[in-house]
């Protein structure tokens, strides 16, 4: 039985092709969503291996308060270290270097042609590096920076900059741009995803570090090596760290761990953030496959409905239905390997095309796209499983045949769609409920439902399981809606095409379960986009509107980067313009806390809610408290924080600032400590005078002044002593603003922020500028750019770019999006095909007769395309409409995060239902053709 | 339009074939189903053509109706050249000039009767001469059936829509194969009267295929074929005289038969 279900596969292996490219784009989907996650795994822990490559990692004991109740404390949780307990360390024997590595993540490179090197993502890190420092990095050329003004390149950075060894170019800092000279260049074993790294003496990061008010005496964590130049393996590493601890003070809370345990961490924590793209993947595997099931049922139905006279006979001459079965399963399993194998190969060139577009994106991955053994025998077992779920029915009805069969075209008719069309209502009309149960939860807010178990339950909840409830239950009661839908689909066709539109109308209605499946994979392609393009497209008509309607600056300043500030030089010059009437900047203080939780608070001046961007709805008069030195707080906040107008609430700011006396005393140990040494040396150079070496006296003097010199060259930086200081203030909250810009957030007078925060640990990313009325903008935008340009990372952005650059982010999801999409279309449309194929085979007499009667050519195309329009026109339309429902639903959940403006992108839609009907003629056109190739004779001889 | 694609329907000879040759496979798979037929079918007549399985009467019909093409020789309807016809001009030709009636699986089951008896003339576009319609619907009984799909209608009254149906478009000729094979005997002769009233009454001319001499019986000319040759051509023959022919063949063919085996031992 096994040899006829061989050579029968090997005689359909034609009619197979569809179903093995059906089950091939599924599997690759699924290698492709598992390899894709595997790749960037082993991206990231290869990068841990290299960038965080030491033996041994110093921490401290305490959770800090950072850490967030109920998760697991990380790493990144534990309080800092003081740097004094590096002398204990050092001293460990075995260790061979020990630091504390610190980074700055807030530099720009500017390139050889004097842009900014800008990444798509990746940030530029600026970090200090010194001989010995970092294990993983190895120096190519040149040497590490011995000076604040010299700096070496990764070979990544220096490859996007342009820059060569012996090259002088800018890095801009916090306090604007510094003239370097690149001393060198080195290299890591792994690619860096394309960050810019940047090494740079380890004092100026110091500096800038302290700069931004962070203490200097105290690091994260301290950095140990065993070994100059060989990893260490765990044990080792263990016995390091065994050592060190017993090294360290009983009373200074710290601990030594391997390398191998934070690297886990990190690891996993990272792979985890990039967790989300493999689900996503796997919603389109899942299309793949679903079409691919049904393709591969189709095919199995039109084979053994050919094959009944065959499968008749082996029952008559003694072949049990198990027999029968098997030699269809035989053909499955075959076809589920050619297509998984395929399907294999397919997922893993997908990748290496993705990491080539990466790669050519400027974000090279080292990681191996690779499928490994497990994945590859997944992707093969879900191919083969789909294959045979497809192939199972028409098996079982071919091993049912009996074994005389009269073979008659008339099909059974099929069982009825009622039952299926109630548990579809019921759930749609469920699903529909939960959507408003969530609308309800948001507009009403989620305090106080009236059932109190949903009390503080997120709308996320009930939108998630409304938005899944809707879509099973379209596609459970499909079937029972093809007729009526396909009478008002037909409409048009039946019209403008009385006979074959009509013919084609009813045709669809014939097999209703079998139309519905078809156009169940257009309706979950579609919906999920169309879904998102209405989020998407609400977000940026929203995102406009509030430019359009609340603001009325002329110009946006804004930092290139998402972690630098504009530079204050370029502020105070952009103020100084004649042509500038008001201006406002915004600047966020760092490290305010309320009740122990983050907020954010801003600080800007009154002049951006008097004249640059009024609030028109609040309680309390915004621009009066403002002034009174009073808070203005966005609803939503006040709302999660249950703050009143008028409420006094305590912000409490944890600064580091420069402690004047311990840098006093810093300075004086070390001037005693110069003039101690320069002493010790004259007077060695005294006693060598006095014993008659005058050669070694006069070195001995020499050595003194070299002392001198050095203590007058000194780092002022490395002397000052810092110190944690506590803040606390009381702000009364003068108005509450109801208005979409502001909602989540809190405004501070300069008086109080002053207080709380001081000016570098503040980000200020934007400034609006507004000319004075009657300025010639053109002039003033050349002003403006003028002045940025020199530091490089400024964007002068007008009314339309400022617009633009809000919605940059949404357009890049779109775009994603849409590629997806056209992926799933392509599988519609083999869905489509196989369908109209399998119905073709079925009314091979019909159409014979159709044709006997007169019917032309161009009229059985005409039918059989409408039939296909039909098809793909129902399946987009449910989509459309389930997608922007549930847009609809998400608009207004969200709404006062950002969306107010509820926007459907109609022309997108009447796009995608256009191009539904283009796919619905180009599927047909296939089986059309093999419908003609039947001659009308073997069509409707009665033999 | 081309003038030799005229009709041309004064010529009392409705249709022709011409030293028509079928031959199906080559060399010594080779079999004659046609051997160089030389036949006119009568405007206003129903001919019956008969004999056993495999001696080519269907191939004729097939040849004649433009549904298979002759290896060699010309088929004729209404003057027009039908064995040299491309696909398009083969349409039209059914639209116009040829009316079917099959064993089985004469309507489109998505159809109601009187939707199907109409299609041919929805398709070609052509005007409904709704007097016509009544008239034929009334001559084959089925005025109150003609919502029914065909599921919902017996084998006979299906097989009388597909009368209706040929009969609607008043073809110049209409084939019918095997137009009673499927039928019990009773709704046999309702099909047969109907095909014989309308050649009595209103002069439509019909080539009918059947291997049942009592359906042959109705005929006003029963054309016998046997191995690709007409043996017989017989006007208005009883059944009596039908079923003698028949018998006489199949007493030569046992003879022949027992020859052979006689010679095989």
């Amino acid at each position: 039985m096994i040899r006829i279900g061989l050579r029968d596969a090997k005689a359909h292996l034609h009619r197979f092709v569809m179903s093995i490219i059906a089950i091939a784009l599924g599997v690759a989907f699924v290698i492709g969503a598992f390899c894709f996650r595997g790749m960037l795994n082993d991206q990231v822990s290869q990068m841990m291996a290299t960038n965080a490559d030491a033996d041994v990692y110093v921490r401290s004991t305490i959770v800090s308060d950072k850490h967030e109740p109920n998760t697991e404390v990380k790493f990144s949780d534990y309080e800092s270290l003081p740097v004094s307990l590096l002398k204990d360390v050092r001293d460990v024997p075995g260790v061979t270097y020990a630091g504390d590595a610190q980074m700055l993540t807030n530099i720009v490179l500017v390139g050889k042609n004097g842009t900014a090197v800008t990444t798509m993502g990746p940030p530029t890190m600026g970090i200090g590096v010194s001989k010995g420092s970092w294990r993983g990095a190895k120096l190519t050329q040149g040497h590490w920076p011995e000076a604040d003004n010299q700096i070496v390149l990764h070979s990544g950075a220096a490859e996007q900059s342009g820059l060569k060894v012996g090259d002088t170019t800018k890095v801009v800092f916090p306090d604007g741009p510094r003239d370097m000279k690149v001393v060198g260049t080195f290299t890591t074993d792994t690619a860096q995803l394309g960050a810019v790294i940047v090494g740079l003496d380890p004092s100026l990061v110091k500096h800038y570090v302290e700069q931004e008010g962070e203490s200097t005496d105290e690091a994260s964590r301290f950095t140990v090596y065993g070994n100059a130049t060989t990893p260490l393996n765990e044990q080792q590493q263990q016995q390091l760290a065994d050592r060190i601890n017993k090294a360290l003070p009983k009373d200074s809370h710290a601990i030594a761990v391997t390398g191998d345990s934070l690297r886990n961490e990190t690891t996993k924590t990272t792979q985890d953030a990039l967790g989300f793209i493999q689900p996503l993947i796997l919603i389109f595997a899942a299309i793949a496959l679903f079409v691919g099931s049904f393709i591969i049922a189709n095919t199995f139905t039109m084979i053994v409905r050919e094959s009944m006279r065959g499968y008749a006979l082996l029952r008559s001459i003694g072949a049990s239905p198990a027999q029968v079965f098997m030699t269809v399963v035989v053909q499955a399993i075959v076809l589920g390997l050619i297509g998984s194998v395929i399907g294999v190969f397919l997922g893993w060139g997908m990748l290496e095309l993705i990491a080539k577009g990466m790669g050519s994106m400027g974000m090279p991955l080292s990681g191996s796209p690779v499928p490994s053994v497990a994945d590859i025998i997944i992707g093969v077992l879900v191919g083969i499983v789909v294959t045979l779920i497809g192939a199972s029915l028409p098996a079982r009805r071919a091993a049912l045949a009996p074994p005389i069969q009269a073979m008659n075209e008339t099909v059974n008719p099929e069982k009825p769609v009622r039952r299926r069309g109630v548990i579809g209502l019921i759930m749609i009309v469920l699903g529909a409920l939960a959507w408003w149960f969530a609308y309800a939860l948001a507009t009403t807010g989620t305090k106080d439902t009236a059932f109190s178990a949903f009390d503080g339950l997120h709308a996320g909840w009930p939108l998630g399981v409304g938005a899944g409830l809707v879509v099973i239950g379209v596609i459970v009661i499909g079937p029972a809606i093809v007729t009526p839908v396909s009478k008002v689909l037909g409409w048009i066709p039946e019209h403008m095409f009385s006979v074959t539109g009509r013919l084609a109308t009813r045709n669809i209605a014939r097999s209703k379960r079998r139309t519905a499946n078809t156009a169940a994979a257009l309706f979950v392609g579609l919906a999920i986009v169309s879904c998102i393009g209405v989020v998407a497209s609400s977000v940026k008509v929203s995102l406009h509107d509030l430019v359009d309607n609340n603001l009325n600056a002329n110009y946006v300043l804004k930092s290139a980067s998402m972690t630098t500030s504009l530079p204050k030089k370029a502020i105070e010059e952009v103020k100084q313009l004649d042509d500038v009437d008001k201006s406002a900047r915004l600047e966020t203080l760092m490290g305010v806390k309320y009740d122990n939780k983050m907020v954010m608070p801003m600080t800007t001046s009154a002049d951006l809610f008097e004249s640059i961007s009024r609030i028109r709805d609040s309680q309390g008069d915004p621009v009066q408290a403002f002034k009174q030195g009073e808070a203005i707080v966005g609803k939503t906040m006040a709302e999660d924080h249950e703050w009143k107008l008028g409420q006094t609430i305590t912000l409490k700011a944890e600064n580091v600032v420069v402690d004047e006396q311990a840098t006093a005393q810093a300075q004086q140990q070390y001037m005693a400590d110069v003039q101690a040494r320069v002493q010790a040396a004259q007077q060695k150079a005294q006693q060598l005078a006095a014993a008659g070496d005058l050669a070694g006296a006069q070195a001995q003097g020499q050595e003194a002044q070299k002392i001198m010199e050095d203590a007058q060259h000194v780092d002022p930086a490395t002397l000052v002593r810092t110190t944690k200081k506590v803040v606390r203030e009381n702000v009364r909250i003068g108005a509450i603003a109801n208005e979409a810009l502001y909602n989540d957030s809190m405004f501070l007078p300069a008086s109080i922020a002053d207080k709380l925060t001081p000016q570098a640990m503040r980000l200020t990313q934007q400034m609006y500028v507004l000319a004075k009325p009657g300025t010639d903008l053109e002039t003033l935008h050349k002003q403006l750019t003028d002045i940025a340009k020199p530091f490089y990372t400024i964007a002068v952005l007008d009314r339309d770019q400022y617009k633009s650059s809000l919605s940059e982010t949404v357009n890049q999801v779109l775009a994603i999006l849409y590629a997806l999409l056209a992926l799933s279309v392509v599988i519609a449309i083999f869905g489509i095909v196989n369908t109209l194929a399998l119905n073709v085979s079925e009314r091979t007499k019909e159409i014979g007769l159709l044709r006997a009667i007169g019917t032309s050519r161009g009229q059985i195309r005409g039918m059989l395309a409408i039939e296909a329009v039909i098809m793909s026109v129902f399946g987009t339309l449910l989509g459309i409409i389930v997608g922007v429902g549930a847009g609809f639903v998400i608009r207004a959940v969200f709404s006062n995060q950002g969306m107010t403006t509820l926007s459907i992108p109609w022309a997108t839609l009447l796009l995608f239902l256009a191009l539904s009907i283009v796919v619905g003629l180009l599927s047909s056109v296939s089986p059309a053709s093999r419908a003609l190739k039947q001659p009308v004779l073997d069509a409707v001889k009665s033999e | 339009m081309n003038t030799t694609e005229q009709p041309n329907t004064t010529d009392p000879v409705v249709a022709r074939a011409v030293d028509l040759f079928k031959q199906y496979g080559t060399d010594d798979n080779a079999v004659i189903a046609l051997n160089h037929i030389n036949v006119e079918f009568k405007r206003g007549e129903l001919t019956a053509i008969m004999g056993p399985s495999g001696s080519g009467k269907s191939t004729l019909m097939h040849c004649m109706a433009g549904l298979d093409t002759p290896t060699s020789g010309d088929v004729f309807v209404e003057g027009l050249e039908v064995s040299s016809m491309n696909q398009r001009q083969l349409t039209k030709l059914r639209r116009k000039e040829i009316g079917f009636i099959f064993q089985s699986f004469n309507l489109v089951p998505t159809l109601t009767a009187k939707e199907n008896i109409l299609l041919p003339l929805q398709i070609a576009k052509r005007p409904i001469d709704m007097d016509w319609f009544n008239k034929v619907v009334d001559v084959v009984g089925l005025a109150n059936r003609l919502d029914h799909r065909p599921s919902q209608l017996s084998g006979g009254q299906q097989q009388r829509v597909a009368c209706a149906r040929a009969m609607m478009e008043q073809p110049s000729v209409i084939f019918a194969d095997e137009p009673t094979g499927n039928l019990d005997s009773r709704s046999s002769r309702e099909v047969l009267s109907f095909l014989q009233q309308s050649v009595r009454e209103y002069g439509q001319s019909i080539v009918m295929v059947t291997h049942d001499p009592r359906a042959a019986s109705f005929a006003d000319r029963v054309l016998v074929l046997a191995d690709g040759s007409i043996t017989n051509d017989m006007q208005h023959p009883t059944y009596a005289e039908i079923l003698e022919v028949f018998a006489d063949r199949e007493e030569e063919e046992g003879e022949e038969e027992q020859r052979a085996e006689g010679e095989a031992r």
